[in-house]
């Protein structure tokens, strides 16, 4: 294998071993997106004033061990920049960039060049220890030691097709990464996005698609919703807020300036900003605060059958994600029962669903502590827990398992250096 | 909220609203006073007397410069000092500079614990007792990231160090001669531990850690470069304060001690400056003390693990497993341990270790300074950010004065 720090530096000598000058940097075609082919080489003349000029890739004839070209230094053929290459030293050598399939933010110590007929071609991403030994000249020693201390060989070169590397001012890259990464999981999104700075970040996410940026906003810390969301266009804000499950649209509101939450919930579309408003009035540690109120009901007058063909149509039932269970409400949408989805589907099509009617079904308040409602969601095993106005027993909304569990479990992006000022 | 509003006097109102406005410039600037600081000025005041205001002055200028400097970098790029250095000079001199980061905030965490242990012995305990539980105890809140309240506490044990303004006015010196010496150098005699002790000085103040560290905290703040200018303001103040702070220890300690002939060689000697406050001065002192190096211990260990692991990639934060990011967490660890241990040795003078740091601090600090300008200067980086030329002078006669001195001290402690 070649990598680029053994190349850089290196003599260039033309067919007739005359040298020419040494190598500066290596331009790749960025568009092509897995293995980017070689398009040129820097070169840094030895005479004519060290003047710098691209060797076009058609002069090569072998890379290693020695840089050598196949035609005259006279004969040289020149490179035509295209606006769509990247310089290997200058753009990409030492900086971050997104691992997608290790799912992380690493730096980039090595790049490997591979041959393949008359091309070489970009391959991958030394981020190893033994990568930055190699930049050192230590590289010899580095392996003996590890072989004497028994140590795994360590060498890790990732897949240029998995890496994401991103530079906010660079739109070509940038569109390229964002296809990559927004393949990864929202919770890894986040994560990642996390450990780059902010600018790369709020760039990265600009050219995601709202259902995208909602579901990465949704894993994202407090901070990082805030500042991605305040360098949105409002109207934009409002779709991804849209986007958003409610209850975690509602958080995110909260933590904004009263004049900001007004104007986008303005923008929102009518029914969504009605849901959001509704749960902005409640603390964030209380079940008013983590509850959606995204859920499926039924009436309680009809068959299993009938509340089958219910749901289907229901659009209260399309909306919610994942319905483990189906709530029974009166005409006034008082909590009657509940029945899980896994009994409605398993029973006689003509049970009536009042079979499933519960004097006292449990439930929390939208005052309920956090805590409280962790523990009881905990003790009964349930998947959900309803949400009913503590007076008039109207169902609000439920807490799903994670929300509640959520206080327990602490996600720790926040996490970061001290602040003092 | 609006009823017990009014039953605040209005006097005391306007001063919560001005300590809300300076409030994060005070901050920085009490984080600013650590321990081997407060060694390190109560030493140049009680051995030279006024002799370093005008010194002071100077590193004002230089520290207004430099942390200037790296808010405007954070700022702008949203990346770490480490960050930049790597992407703009490659992998060996990232190194050397880390090396040099490593050694100048290893001595300087070390002088931390070595406070620990120094206000420990003025309340009468042994330091084989305080330094191995403060480490525990701070390890265990920095890893777990929640330390918000233990934080404020030390910021206000920190608040001490104004008995030093206070007994500047009770001992009422000649003012008129202390307005000299900030603007006429006069100093007497130049020999290898006046130089040492001027890099002390200029170390204590002016540090590496406080270039990454400032930039770093700008950078995750995630501050606009619109917005950068209220940033300056509490950046330029805080440097200020600081430094103020700084001058009233030299004043306080020459006015007491140097007086008397009393050089400061232990921190039972320093805390005799605070004497006339009453029977409390040692008890504030050590208070004071023991604040400062507990708050730079929750801080640098770790931003010199965040800094080394940015600059070479490792995987790093609290939000990652020991098991995930190995080197993140055994840096940190070792890098206590190692503190710890030297503080530990037998008969170890902790006084001198503190201001010996600093001098290391201070011959390190233009390596990483050079860079830093460098950076600075960079269009591809910093854009129309960059330094302005006035910037670039003070900073560089900066760099200059400070190697010139270290090659002063080798001339001298050789000759």
């Amino acid at each position: 294998m070649i990598y680029i720090s053994q190349l850089l530096g290196q003599k260039i000598w033309d067919a007739y071993g005359h040298p020419l000058g040494r190598l500066e940097d290596i331009l790749v075609s960025a568009t092509e997106k897995n293995v980017p082919p070689i398009t040129a080489l820097l070169v840094t003349k030895e005479k004519d004033h060290k003047e710098k000029i691209f060797v076009s890739s058609e002069a090569i004839s072998s890379l290693w061990p020695s840089i050598t070209l196949n035609v005259d230094q006279a004969q040289v053929k020149l490179h035509e920049l295209k606006g769509s290459e990247l310089l290997l030293r200058d753009r990409v050598l030492d900086q971050q960039i997104v691992d997608t399939e290790g799912k992380r933010v690493v730096r980039v110590n090595d790049l490997q060049i591979a041959r393949k007929g008359n091309r070489f071609f970009l391959t991958g991403v030394d981020v190893s220890g033994l990568g930055l030994l190699r930049r050192l000249g230590l590289e010899k020693p580095g392996k003996t030691i590890s072989r004497m201390l028994n140590l795994p060989d360590k060498s890790h070169v990732i897949p240029w097709e998995y890496v994401a590397s991103i530079e906010h001012d660079d739109p070509l890259r940038l569109s390229v990464s964002q296809s990559r990464i927004v393949r990864m999981e929202p919770a890894d999104i986040a994560s990642v996005l996390d450990d780059l700075d902010h600018h790369t970040t709020k760039a990265l996410l600009q050219g995601f698609t709202d259902e995208a940026l909602a579901d990465t906003l949704e894993e994202s810390s407090a901070e990082m919703q805030v500042a991605v969301l305040s360098q949105l266009q409002p109207e934009r804000a409002a779709d991804v807020l849209e986007a958003m499950d409610p209850d975690e649209a509602a958080d995110l509101l909260a933590d904004l300036p009263n004049q900001t939450t007004e104007q986008l919930l303005t923008l929102m579309d009518d029914e969504d900003a009605e849901e959001v408003r509704s749960l902005l009035g409640y603390p964030e540690d209380t079940a008013g605060g983590i509850m959606t109120t995204e859920y499926s009901y039924v009436p309680d007058d009809i068959t299993v059958e009938e509340a089958i063909a219910f749901l289907r149509t229901s659009e209260d039932a399309e909306e919610d994600e994942i319905m483990y269970y189906v709530y029974i409400l009166d005409k006034k949408e008082k909590l009657q029962g509940v029945v899980s989805l896994r009994d409605l589907v398993m029973s006689p099509p003509d049970r009536p669903i009042s079979y499933w009617k519960d004097e006292d079904p449990i439930a929390v308040n939208p005052q309920t502590k956090q805590e409280e409602v962790a523990y009881i969601v905990a003790k009964y095993d349930l998947l959900a827990v309803p949400v009913i106005d503590p007076d008039t027993r109207q169902m609000l909304g439920i807490v799903t398992v994670d929300d509640a569990l959520d206080t327990v479990l602490p996600t720790a992006w926040k996490k970061k250096l001290p602040r003092f000022f | 909220m609006s009823k017990y509003n009014l039953r605040i006097p209005l006097w005391l109102r306007k001063v919560g609203l001005f300590l809300a406005v300076l409030g994060p410039g005070l901050i920085t600037a009490s984080a600013d006073n650590d321990a081997p600081g407060i060694a390190t000025y109560s030493m140049a005041g009680s051995t030279y007397g006024y002799q370093f205001l005008f010194l002071i002055l100077i590193i004002t200028f230089g520290e207004v410069i430099v942390q200037e400097m790296a808010a405007r970098m954070g700022a702008y790029t949203g990346k770490g000092t480490a960050d930049l250095i790597r992407e703009r000079f490659g992998v060996k001199i990232t190194t050397f500079a880390m090396i040099c980061l490593l050694v100048a905030n290893l001595g300087t965490t070390i002088a931390q614990f070595a406070g620990v242990a120094a206000a420990g012995e003025l309340f009468g305990i042994s330091k084989y007792i305080t330094v191995p539980i403060a480490a525990i105890a701070m390890t265990y809140l920095v890893l777990r990231g929640s330390y918000k309240i233990v934080e404020k506490i030390l910021l206000v044990l920190c608040m001490s160090a104004f008995a030093y303004v206070v007994v500047a006015f009770m001992i009422k010196p000649d003012w008129i001669e202390v307005t000299k010496a900030f603007v006429v150098p006069q100093f007497t005699e130049i020999n290898s531990g006046f130089i040492l002790s001027v890099l002390a000085v200029i170390g204590t103040t002016i540090t590496p850690w406080g270039i990454f560290y400032m930039q770093a905290s700008v950078a995750d703040k995630g501050i606009e470069i619109e917005k950068y200018g209220l940033t300056r303001t509490e950046v330029v103040f805080g440097a200020t304060w600081g430094n103020i702070i700084s001058a009233f220890i030299i004043i306080t300690t020459a006015g007491t001690l140097y007086v008397q002939g009393i050089r400061v060689e232990s921190a039972g000697e320093a805390a005799l400056a605070l004497a006339p406050i009453g029977s409390a001065a040692t008890f504030l002192f050590a208070v004071g003390l023991l604040g400062a190096s507990l708050l730079a211990v929750s801080v640098l260990p770790l931003s010199t693990t965040y800094a080394i692991c940015e600059a070479f990639g490792f995987e790093r934060g609290l939000n990652r497993s020991p098991k995930d990011a190995p080197i993140f967490y055994s840096l940190f660890v070792i890098i206590v341990l190692i503190s710890v241990s030297i503080v530990l040795l037998p008969k170890m003078p902790l006084f001198s270790i503190m201001l010996l740091s600093q001098s290391v601090n201070a011959i390190l600090l233009p390596v990483l300074l050079v860079l830093v300008i460098k950076l600075a200067n960079d269009l591809i980086i910093m854009n129309s950010y960059g330094n302005k030329r006035l910037n670039n002078i003070f900073a560089i006669t900066l760099t200059v004065m400070i190697s010139l001195v270290t090659v002063v001290l080798l001339i001298t402690s050789f000759v």
